[in-house]
């Protein structure tokens, strides 16, 4: 089976609400996919649309090229973290990881063995109802790996860790994409993903806004603006301006150009004599050019 | 007080399915009354039986409603995980509970008073093809079996409270608030001693409270009418303080 | 089984046996079942009055199947070896009743619906042997019976009637006439345990008149009256080996308080080439007036129901309650069978369960009935058989109809309500309530509750009278049809159940 989701054209509806409009995009193996957008974007809908949960009104969603719920021991096709709080509280971690087993055709080893590879030995056999949001985020994430599949989808897994919880599901996801899997994140925080995601399907109101690597996405972000730190204020404004930028005042002595690239600032500044201590190329940060790009997708939620 | 019992007012209107199971309440409470009020006979044209018991016979069916609305109204917060917002909003426990319970019974007593005019004015409807006298509005016993049931209904609903608060979870709550009011008085037939039948049988809520509706023969009844009722609001105080004590010692 | 179906099952019996809360659930039920059924069994004695000494209560005696029967009649007869006939006239028949309603006053001449009189052969005087008659009775017209629960109708009206038995070997065939020149078969009854050496006679038999009346606190109050029947035989003619003189025997006679004495004597007067013969009782398999069913050790299961249904609505409202559903979903996509595994585990568990405490239950309580002097009617193994495993199967049917009303509610307090609403309710009513009993019988025929008629063990005879209530034990419904009518709402519930799972989103 190709460890791929495709999700095409999804269209869905919850009353008035457009939940999802126009849903489109792949996740491919050997790379952790963010799936990022603030909340009501459409991930969650999205994914359970993937798992076969909801039903589109229009489009669909195939995992390794085939409908969900067309699998036979879909677990080992997909392993999923929906939402870590749906547990027996009376049941342990264990048995809850043990049913899920059985449902796959799968034995107590396989539990064992996940249960290990989340850390969760000293707890397995409490109670999941005392169980603190990161132990239930772990079973969770163990629940998704019982079947060794070749595609995982997780939604915001991120929430409610610590930051050694974190730093361990960074590492697991990067790793879990290095044996060649395909490995889609959900979060409405852009940070949570820097440095683990690759690749971002950056969503709002429904629809996909961008479908793109990550450097590339801090590159389209941070095109053309240098900062300059500077003696002569009025003198650089001038000789940028004159060459066609944008600037602007951003500090005591430090303006800031627009539509110019670091090279050619610092050839103008030369060629026009002015002083200058600093030219600085600016990069964006993920966070930044995230909010830039749903910016959008917010403004119409608060006029919404 | 008086914000508790509005925030309760405010919560229960706003469940879904209240308004419904009222209404439901009071369609039964009528409707059984008046199938058994229309299926009473005189055989060999003695009319020897409790027509005002008959006639507000509903309440044993409609009584359901009325503890499913109760346990609704504690459980349902259980469930959504809303208990606990609502004892941070009232950190009292003790007015939490009182002001809960003097909600629901106060639906409960509206639901029961139209049901019991709605039965009474269906026998008098009804009653006179029978050959039985039609309820009267002045007769002694008749008032007093009208005026309990709605009480027995109003208590049915605080034993409900009391129980949904003490167990936690709505599903099992319910059905032991059925099986106290159904089953308690199978427990009676079992036992063959007349003295133990007879104890037992008035220990049942249901039997115990319902004797308020007797109109003929309430000298043979294992306990008085007034007394009967008396049982049964001393099942739904020791429901009412067993939740409340529950509520306290638990987090 | 699919290899899916089997992965999905397995899946839900790990889900339920690892809930303490659910395994517990269904434990208690199973020991509600013998610990109510012990309370009762103890609770209950039984002794009669004897000249003012409390002695054991004398028992039914019992048919050649083995089941409690009323052998009471006034017997005129001769002995017979081998085969013969004996023809008869029924000249009259007449009789008193006495104290009917309304006023229960006065001693009334007249004949009830049941009263009989005609010709018998039987194994002996011994009440509860084997035996064929045909009679004419008093408002069924010409009946041939035999072994106490055969019955073929012949020809309606009564007296004066010719009627002829014909004994050949183990066959028994009854004839009538009305001129005593043209007969009809009324019927033949195979008698196999019939020895060579029979009684031959005339007999005359009245059952009691039952008086009914409902109790404002529920129950019913039942009053059964004496009555008599008087038959005029004429030309009455023996056939065959028969020996000895004509003798009389008040078959099963109850004994009197005074030493020799008996309760309402029979009696018969020879008249002309006939008798007039006088008697009361009936012969008949003995209804739940003459004794305990085995049943009522098993009271203890309507409380074990309450337990199975929550039981069974937790099992998948707690899904609900928890999102925990749609991990069930993706991990198993197709909700039916999702389902499906659910109903089989919850029946199956809830069957198992049902079955030990059924199977502990009826043979203990019925020792413990007996050893406190109560007269534990007796049925067949296979009865008893179908009593225990029927309640167990009618446990796990409510279970399976709880579960689909869980997956229809998704609530658990809504489907608790409204499973015992649809189980118990109508029953509890029905039973112990206030309810006219025409509107009984019906609830126990339409609702989910008509399948409690699988425990029924004392069948209900259309040639008894007997008051054939709810109260007394009798439902309207044979034992599996009631148990039909459940499974066809818990079928129902899971189509609905099956619907609502499939259509959209979780």
């Amino acid at each position: 089976m190709k460890a791929t989701i495709e999700v095409t054209g999804l269209r869905k509806r919850f009353g008035r609400n457009v939940a999802l409009d126009g849903m489109t995009f792949a996740v491919r193996p050997g790379r952790v996919t963010g799936f990022v957008g603030p909340n009501g974007a459409g991930k969650s809908t999205t994914m359970r649309v993937v798992l076969g949960l909801d039903v589109p009104d229009e489009g669909e969603a195939l995992v390794g090229g085939r409908p969900y719920r067309s699998l036979e021991a879909p677990l080992t096709h997909v392993g999923a973290l929906l939402d870590a709080g749906a547990l027996q509280p009376s049941r342990t971690g264990r048995d809850h990881l043990l049913w899920l087993a059985h449902s796959q055709g799968l034995g107590k080893r396989r539990v064992d063995e996940v249960i290990g590879q989340v850390g969760l030995d000293a707890v397995a056999r409490r109670r999941a109802g005392g169980y603190s949001l990161g132990m239930r985020q772990r079973l969770g994430i163990a629940a998704a790996l019982l079947g060794d599949p070749p595609v995982l989808m997780l939604d915001e897994p991120f929430n409610g860790l610590d930051p050694d919880g974190i730093r361990w599901i960074r590492g697991l996801l990067r790793s879990l994409a290095a044996e060649g899997r395909a490995v889609l994140v959900s979060s409405h925080l852009m940070s949570e993903l820097e440095d683990t995601a690759g690749q971002l399907v950056v969503v709002g109101r429904g629809r996909v806004l961008a479908d793109l690597g990550v450097a590339e996405l801090i590159e389209t972000a941070s095109r053309g603006r240098v900062t300059v730190r500077t003696t002569a204020r009025a003198q650089a404004m001038e000789v940028l301006v004159g060459a066609g930028a944008v600037v602007a005042v951003t500090g005591a002595d430090t303006v800031t150009a627009s539509g110019l690239v670091a090279g050619r600032v610092v050839e103008l500044l030369n060629g026009g004599g002015v002083p200058f201590s600093e030219v600085t190329a600016h990069r964006a940060t993920l966070e930044e050019a995230y909010m830039e790009l749903t910016r959008d997708a917010l403004e119409f939620e608060a006029a919404g | 007080m008086s914000r508790a019992l509005r925030a309760e007012w405010t919560k229960l209107r706003t469940l879904r399915g209240t308004g419904w199971l009222l209404l439901l309440a009071v369609v039964l409470t009528v409707a059984v009354g008046a199938v058994l009020a229309a299926t009473l006979t005189c055989p060999w044209g003695r009319c020897t039986r409790d027509s005002v018991r008959l006639a507000f016979g509903g309440l044993q069916v409609s009584q359901a409603c009325v503890a499913l609305l109760a346990v609704l109204a504690v459980g349902g917060e259980y469930g959504s995980g809303m208990i606990a917002t609502t004892l941070t909003a009232i950190p009292r426990r003790g007015r939490m509970l009182a002001a809960k319970a003097a909600v629901v019974a106060g639906l409960s007593a509206v639901a029961a008073v139209v049901g019991v005019l709605g039965s009474a004015l269906a026998a008098r409807l009804i009653l006179p093809g029978t050959g039985y006298p039609v309820p009267s509005p002045v007769d002694g016993p008749t008032v007093r079996a009208a005026a309990g049931s709605v009480l027995y209904l109003v208590l049915v609903a605080l034993l409900a409270v009391g129980i949904a608060m003490a167990v936690r979870d709505s599903g099992v709550s319910i059905a032991v608030v059925l099986g106290l009011l159904y089953l308690f008085p199978l427990l009676a037939s079992l036992v063959t001693d007349p003295g133990w039948h007879r104890f037992l049988w008035s220990l049942a809520p249901m039997n115990a409270g319902l004797a308020v509706q007797t109109t003929v023969n309430v000298a043979s009844l294992p306990i008085g009418p007034w007394a009967g009722l008396g049982v049964l609001a001393a099942w739904a105080a020791a429901a009412l303080l067993g939740g409340w004590l529950l509520l306290r010692a638990r987090d | 089984m699919s290899a899916g179906f089997a992965r999905a099952l397995r899946a839900e019996w790990t889900k339920f046996r690892t809930v303490r809360g659910w395994v517990l659930g269904t434990l208690a039920a199973a020991l509600l079942v013998p610990l109510l059924g012990v309370i009762g069994a103890s609770a209950s004695s039984a002794s009669c009055d004897k000249a003012g000494v409390e002695v054991a209560c004398p028992e039914p005696p019992l048919g050649p199947d083995g089941r409690a029967v009323r052998d009471e009649f006034f017997f005129v007869h001769r002995t017979l070896d081998g085969d013969g006939s004996i023809t008869v006239r029924l000249a009259s028949m007449s009789g008193i009743i006495t104290y009917p309603p309304p006023d229960h006053d006065r001693i009334v001449p007249g004949l009830v619906p049941w009263a009989k009189a005609g010709v018998i052969v039987k194994d002996g005087t011994e009440p509860g042997s084997s035996y064929a008659a045909v009679m004419v009775t008093g408002e069924h017209g010409v009946r041939m019976q035999h072994d106490y629960t055969g019955d073929v109708a012949g020809r309606p009206g009564g007296a004066p009637r010719w009627l002829r038995l014909v004994r050949a070997g183990p066959l028994l065939t009854g004839y009538e006439s009305a001129d005593g020149q043209e007969w009809a078969e009324v019927g033949t009854a195979r008698l196999p345990g019939l020895p060579e050496r029979v009684e031959i006679g005339l007999f005359a038999a009245s059952p009691g008149d039952l008086t009914v009346k409902q109790s404002d606190l529920g129950g019913i109050i039942e009053q059964a009256r004496f009555t008599e029947t008087t038959a005029r035989f004429e030309q009455v003619e023996v056939e065959g080996a028969a020996s000895g003189e004509w003798r009389h025997t008040d078959v099963g006679a109850t004994p009197g308080i005074a030493p020799g004495e008996i309760h309402h004597p029979g009696h018969a007067e020879k008249s002309g080439d006939g008798f007039t013969v006088t008697g009361s009782g009936d012969i008949a398999p003995a209804g739940t007036d003459s004794g305990m069913p085995v049943e009522l050790t098993l009271t203890g299961v309507l409380f074990a129901l309450v337990a199975v249904v929550v039981v069974a609505v937790l099992y998948v409202t707690a899904e609900y309650r928890r999102g925990l559903v749609r991990t069930t979903l993706a991990a198993t996509p197709r909700r039916g069978r999702v389902l499906a595994a659910k109903a089989v585990v919850i029946g199956a568990v809830v069957f198992a369960a049902g079955l030990a405490a059924c199977a502990v239950t009826v043979p203990v309580g019925k020792r413990l009935l007996r050893g406190d002097g109560n007269y534990v009617l007796p049925v067949p193994a296979l009865t008893e058989l179908r009593v225990i495993a029927g309640v167990a199967a009618l446990l796990a049917l409510a279970a399976v109809l709880a579960l689909a009303l869980g997956v229809l509610f998704r609530r658990s307090a809504a489907a608790v309500v409204t499973a015992l609403a649809l189980i118990l309710l109508p029953h509890v009513l029905a039973v112990v309530s206030v309810l006219p009993v025409g509107l009984s019988l019906w609830l126990l025929r339409v609702t989910p509750a008509a399948g409690f008629a699988v425990q029924q063990s004392i069948p209900e005879y259309p040639q008894v009278l007997d008051l054939y209530v709810p109260q007394a034990g009798y439902y309207p419904l044979p034992p599996w049809a009631g148990l039909a009518v459940l499974g066809g709402y818990a079928a129902l519930a899971l189509g609905l159940a099956a619907v609502r799972l499939n259509r959209g989103d979780v």
